[in-house]
């Protein structure tokens, strides 16, 4: 009766009281995010302004070196610190740079193929007694201790140089089977097989002649390591194929030989016998 | 739809932070390419800051520290150049697209190797994809000081082509060297 009533009224009284709490915490919370935003468009508004400002300096005066108003010193500092950092990145792109250390000089050959940047590898070397390599992330496979053997201790820009040169055309020809791989992937059976120097290249192609098609196996020996074309390529046919094929799998050897291999599959013509 | 309200205030928010934070690097590449020092200054800032900080905050890390990182930047810079052979004289750069994966950077930069002159313009594209970034060269031009010879207007047009920056330099660094040791070569029977 009168108790249930009370707790049922005491129930309602308690509900609204919360919905209320709730509904303040939202406002508040809008509030809060309403600032923040006005906070924010201002600030980004002042950049702007600044920015346009910049713009129309430089546009108006082509070449006038600019300076702000009394720049602290450490403001100057920072300044050639930054001008510096800028210029060492850029002799990353050159393909050797480096950094010293307090036991001599930590090298960092980068690799390219054509436009596009690909890994890069580090040498940590000693100076004293003599030039030795104390770290480096040279894979097993490129003949480092080799090539050290030979130009460390007498030529070490000869050194760099020729270690450069092994590097980088194991990348490249890297890089042109993974291509290969990635955008001929339909026109290849299975995948492209290769050692871990990618110096020895085997997969397999369908041409079709006369409305047949035809399996072609190709095995590209990589034979000078400091090359991204192969020296020798062999392709072979089933037995059952037409003479007229062993005209277009020389035509292919001689693509193979000359043409990088991401792209010799653009230059197969439909006159020699097409590619399915 | 309080809620809707929140995620609209919240999605703003995002944005202007990124926006912000976009201007921000854009004005502060634009103040650091626009501005020059000359040597003296620097070397004015530096006993300025020592002065500064000599009496006050004995073995504070501030301006030593400035000092010595500067230092150091100097002598891998200046030891590079020696060891290459390449001396970049004067490098430029400008930020032509930014996005969250993706940045253009335009670069001018001019040099010699040892006694062979040349001045590069390209764009560096830099992407970001699931676990590492890519360097890509496009736009590159090149113009070398003795651009007549056939020889090396082939190998400069077929760089070009192929943005093949890398190869230039490498090239260049192998031809200028090559040349040196033909000139000594020639001293040395004169």
């Amino acid at each position: 009766g009168v108790f249930a009533h009370l707790e049922m009224l005491e129930a309602r009284a308690h509900e609204a009281a919360v919905k209320q709490e709730e509904m303040e915490q939202q406002e508040e919370k809008l509030a809060r995010l309403r600032a923040r935003v006005e906070e924010l468009r201002l600030q980004r508004d002042e950049l702007r302004a600044k920015v346009d400002l910049q713009e129309k300096g430089q546009l108006g005066k082509e070449g006038v070196v600019s300076k702000p108003a009394q720049p602290s010193a450490r403001a100057v500092l920072e300044w050639k610190i930054k001008s510096i950092k800028a210029m060492l990145e850029v002799f990353y792109l050159t393909g050797i740079s480096g950094k010293l250390t307090k036991q001599g000089v930590c090298f960092c050959i980068s690799t390219a193929y054509e436009g596009t940047y690909l890994d890069s590898y580090y040498l940590d070397l000693l100076t004293k007694p003599e030039v030795q390599i104390y770290r480096h992330s040279v894979p097993v496979f490129i003949p480092l201790q080799q090539i050290a053997k030979k130009y460390l201790q007498t030529d070490i820009r000869r050194f760099l140089s020729v270690l450069y040169d092994h590097l980088n055309a194991y990348v490249g020809r890297r890089y042109q089977a993974e291509q290969l791989q990635e955008h001929f992937s339909d026109q290849i059976e299975g995948t492209v097989q290769r050692n871990s120097l990618c110096n020895l290249l085997v997969f397999n192609y369908n041409v079709s002649c006369k409305s047949r098609t035809f399996p072609f196996n190709v095995r590209l020996l990589y034979g000078d390591l400091c090359c991204s074309l192969p020296t020798e390529v062999v392709i072979s046919c089933t037995p059952n194929a037409p003479a007229s094929l062993a005209e277009t799998a020389a035509a292919h050897s001689d693509l193979f030989r000359r043409v990088a291999l991401h792209r010799v599959f653009g230059f197969f013509s439909s006159a020699e016998g097409s590619v399915d | 739809m309080d809620n809707s309200i929140c995620q609209v205030y919240e999605d703003e928010i995002q944005s202007l932070e990124e926006e912000i934070k976009l201007l921000t690097e854009k004005y502060e590449e634009s103040q650091q390419e626009s501005t020059f020092f000359s040597d003296e200054e620097i070397l004015m800032s530096i006993k300025s800051l020592q002065r500064e900080f000599q009496g006050e905050f004995k073995g504070h890390e501030f301006p030593s520290d400035l000092k010595a990182q500067l230092e150091s930047l100097e002598k891998d810079l200046s030891f590079l150049m020696k060891f290459t052979g390449i001396q970049f004289t004067s490098h430029s750069k400008k930020t032509v697209e930014k996005t969250r994966n993706r940045t253009v950077q335009k670069h001018r930069l001019s040099g010699n190797c040892h006694s062979l002159s040349f001045q590069l313009e390209f764009q560096l594209l830099e992407m970001q994809d699931k676990e590492s970034v890519s360097a890509v060269i496009t736009d590159l031009s090149i113009i070398m000081e003795s651009g007549e010879n056939s020889d090396v207007s082939k190998f400069v047009s077929s760089t070009e082509e192929y943005g093949n920056l890398l190869t230039f330099f490498r090239s260049l660094s192998s031809y200028a060297e090559w040349c040196e040791h033909r000139r000594c070569t020639f001293l040395h029977f004169k």
